[in-house]
């Protein structure tokens, strides 16, 4: 029974202090100064520099140092073809995830062409991975592009949609 | 034991991460296009959905009368067909106002005009004032009034700014705009030089109001998109052309269209201060309102949101966030566009916002807006809940799925059957000519939509085959009055490139009524035309609103009488006038269906 107790202690402890790691890696969201220190005024993508939407770009800092950037483009000089699947950009400098999936750190394009998902794309315009979108009903002041915390990252919103980004 | 322990253990600790490594499973939604306007899905219609759509159960509410007026030989120009430049499409405005006070409200209709006449190589287009001799009898008197502006018009906002008794008009320009001082003998003079207002850029509906209360109408001026004309933007004749532009760079839906507003740079609004010498003063980046992101704006109004004394401001973007600026009354403006819920749509979308009605639809007391859009995209209502607070109620209220098809630009909330609650009209017209040689479900000339208030929501008032409200129009502005004096709402509608509209509102079903005009009182810091006043009439259990604004709709201008439907009802029961200063008078109406006139500190009518 002493053993029993012990093991129990030891395995409640080490998940303790795993799900305090899991809360250091949640993201502190960038607001002011800060936001537009990180975020690039224009971004390429498949031939073409558009400018960002300063008014929808979010950025969260992961530990220290590690950031995720994200912004809406102006996409009126691309194509139809290409403003169909491309709506905005993803920048990492560290591994992360989107709703599990791994992304590695990179430049990236995303959008919305495939229902109900959000597509990461590169440089090129080529698909990398599609994940699953999530519907926050209850949000009161949905923004076509912000950041929120989250418990496991932080949350990337388009409208009252959401994708969870976490670090790795 | 031991073992039941350990997997109690590892079962209660594993949970919570089971838990947030799998999302609980959701019903995924239909993604919402991102951005402002809407470059349309790529769908096949069989129908044009916003021409000859018709119902013959219909009532008979308005008549076109245009052809036994002069306003028949006016023509509005703007650019050529084609539409290959953005500054082709949005003129142009019109005004309702009585500018020789007898009575009877006249007609501003603007115009465009021309690149070659901008280059001073042809004779430039006019904009025209018809005075109205009753009977529905106008006289065209541009000539002696001397308000032909025949610059590229777009907008006209009417205000005394002077406290003659006498309105005044600014004329918002493409190129530099123009105030016309009411003289007071049937002639104008452009003072915008002389005061200080003479606004280079790309001017768009403006509105006047006196948002520091000291008694002197202030002026707020949207600006649109930077145009260099030696310098044009590409255009839809210049794709694939060896040095133009790529055949990819401004389309809708796979067609070479106009390009903008999106890609083109924006421009700041200005917001003048009235001084006591009655000359003006910019003070946009003080009062901050300067618009510094360049949004693209195209409608305005000075209105209170709230129950304060202060006047507040909202500002229609083209394809960018809304603007609401709440008065702090320290000569400063506080924008709450995002929190407030005004510069996005419920979905968090920001949309291709051209006109602007403003009224209490509900008769809570507050007032509340709607918001034209372009087409593939609804209009938005915006109500207001109080403490700055709006919801986009759109749908709930009826107007979401039928104005999809539609470009909207003018709106105003009009009872048009005086039952005590304000019904809605929208005026229609799409900027791409090439909408009509494709079967996208909208067309270049539309139809206007006509909604019937049914105590908080809304249905659409169909057209008789034959009737005005079945023919198809390229609507741009707007502007509601009492034309004959009969106690219904009639409308004028100014279309592009082509010869206005004015339909006299023949409604059989209509209520009692009662027209007010305000008279502030300039000693106590009123505006002399009560611009920024509110009339509250009682009639039984329904206490409706009304306010006197300058601007809104599209680039126009209403009639400043307030109209106040009564149904069945032959007493006012209360009627209050909550001044510009602030102050509140109440008043004893002797009789409905009539206007009467009401003088700031008189106490009685």
């Amino acid at each position: 029974m002493k053993r029993s107790l012990t093991l129990f202690f030891l395995i409640a402890a080490l998940l303790l202090a795993a799900g305090s790691a899991v809360a250091q890696e949640q993201g502190t969201v960038l607001a002011g100064a800060e936001l537009t220190r990180v975020v690039p005024n224009s971004f390429y993508f498949q031939g073409l520099s558009a400018p960002t939407q300063m008014r929808n770009a979010a950025a969260a800092r992961f530990g220290k140092d590690r950031y995720v950037i994200s912004g809406l483009v102006d996409t009126s000089g691309y194509s139809a073809d290409v403003r169909a699947k491309y709506v905005g950009f993803l920048i990492t400098d560290s591994p992360i995830t989107l709703n599990g999936e791994s992304l590695q750190p990179g430049a990236y394009g995303f959008g919305f062409a495939n229902e109900g998902k959000l597509t990461v794309l590169d440089l090129s315009g080529k698909d990398l991975m599609s994940v699953a979108i999530t519907n926050d009903k209850d949000l009161k002041r949905p923004r076509p592009l912000m950041m929120t915390a989250d418990a496991k990252g932080v949350r990337l919103y388009n409208g009252k949609n959401y994708v969870v980004i976490a670090a790795q | 034991m031991r073992q039941l322990i350990v997997s109690v253990v590892c079962i209660t600790l594993l949970v919570p991460f089971a838990l947030l490594a799998q999302e609980p499973p959701k019903k995924p939604e239909t993604q919402q296009p991102m951005g402002g306007a809407s470059t349309g899905a790529p769908a096949t219609y069989t129908s044009r959905r916003t021409a000859g759509i018709t119902d013959p159960s219909a009532p008979v509410i308005f008549e076109d009368v245009t052809d036994k007026t002069p306003l028949a030989s006016f023509r509005n120009r703007s650019g050529e067909a084609a539409k290959d430049y953005i500054f082709e499409t949005p003129s142009g405005g019109v005004a309702i106002f009585d500018y020789d006070s007898d009575g009877r409200p006249d007609i501003y209709l603007v115009n465009g005009s021309t690149i070659p006449a901008m280059r001073g190589k042809e004779k430039a287009p006019r904009a025209a004032l018809y005075r109205n001799l009753g009977n529905w009898k106008f006289e065209d008197v541009t000539e002696k009034a001397g308000v032909a502006n025949e610059r590229w018009g777009m907008s006209v906002a009417v205000g005394d700014y002077n406290n003659d008794g006498r309105p005044d008009m600014f004329v918002g320009n493409f190129g530099v705009s123009r105030l016309y001082r009411n003289n007071g003998d049937g002639t104008f003079t452009d003072v915008a030089d002389k005061l200080g207002v003479a606004r280079k850029g790309w001017s768009t509906g403006a509105s006047w109001g006196d948002y520091d209360g000291d008694g002197r109408l202030d002026l707020f001026v949207p600006g649109y998109v930077q145009i260099d004309l030696a310098h044009l933007p590409p255009s839809p004749s210049e794709v694939n052309k060896p040095g133009g532009v790529g055949q990819n760079y401004c389309q809708f839906r796979g067609a070479p269209v106009m390009c903008g507003p999106r890609g083109l740079t924006g421009e700041s609004d200005t917001l003048y201060h009235q001084k006591p010498d009655g000359t003006f003063e910019d003070v946009s980046v003080k009062a901050g309102v300067s618009d510094p992101e360049k949004f693209y704006g195209f409608s305005s109004a000075f209105v209170h949101v709230n129950d304060d004394k202060l006047l507040d401001l909202i500002v229609v973007n083209d394809s960018t966030p809304k603007q609401l600026y709440i008065n702090k009354g320290n000569g400063t403006f506080e924008e709450i566009g995002y929190p407030s819920g005004v510069a996005l749509n419920e979905n968090g979308r920001e949309q291709a916002g051209m006109g602007l009605a403003v009224g209490d639809y509900d008769n809570d007391g507050r007032v509340d807006f709607h918001i034209t859009n372009f087409s593939d995209d609804s209009n938005t209502l915006y109500h207001n809940d109080g403490d700055d607070n709006f919801t986009d109620v759109t749908f709930q209220a009826g107007l979401g799925e039928v104005s999809i098809p539609f470009l909207g630009w003018g709106t105003s909330f009009v009872d048009f059957d005086n039952d005590g609650w304000l019904d809605l009209f929208v005026v229609n017209g799409h900027v791409y000519p090439a909408v009509d040689a494709h079967q996208w479900g909208t067309s270049y000339a539309q139809q206007a939509l006509l909604f019937r208030n049914l105590k908080g929501k809304f249905e659409r008032v169909g057209a008789p085959p034959g009737n005005a409200l079945a023919n198809a129009w390229p609507g741009r502005g707007l502007a509601v009055g009492d034309l004959d004096g009969d106690g219904r709402l009639d409308l004028v509608i100014n279309n592009l490139d082509a010869k206005p509209v004015v339909l006299r509102n023949v409604a059989a079903t209509s209520g009692h009524w009662l027209g007010l005009r305000l008279i502030g009182d300039v000693s106590k810091k009123s505006p002399r035309d009560a611009i920024g006043s509110t009339a509250y009439v009682t009639t039984g259990v329904v206490r409706q609103r009304q306010d006197v604004l300058s601007g809104a709709v599209f680039c126009s201008q209403n009639d400043m009488t307030l109209h106040f439907g009564l149904g069945a009802a032959t007493k006012i029961d209360k009627l209050e006038i909550k001044w510009p200063d602030g102050s509140v008078e109440s008043f004893d109406v002797p009789g409905v269906d009539k206007v009467i006139t009401i003088t700031e500190g008189k106490g009685k009518l």
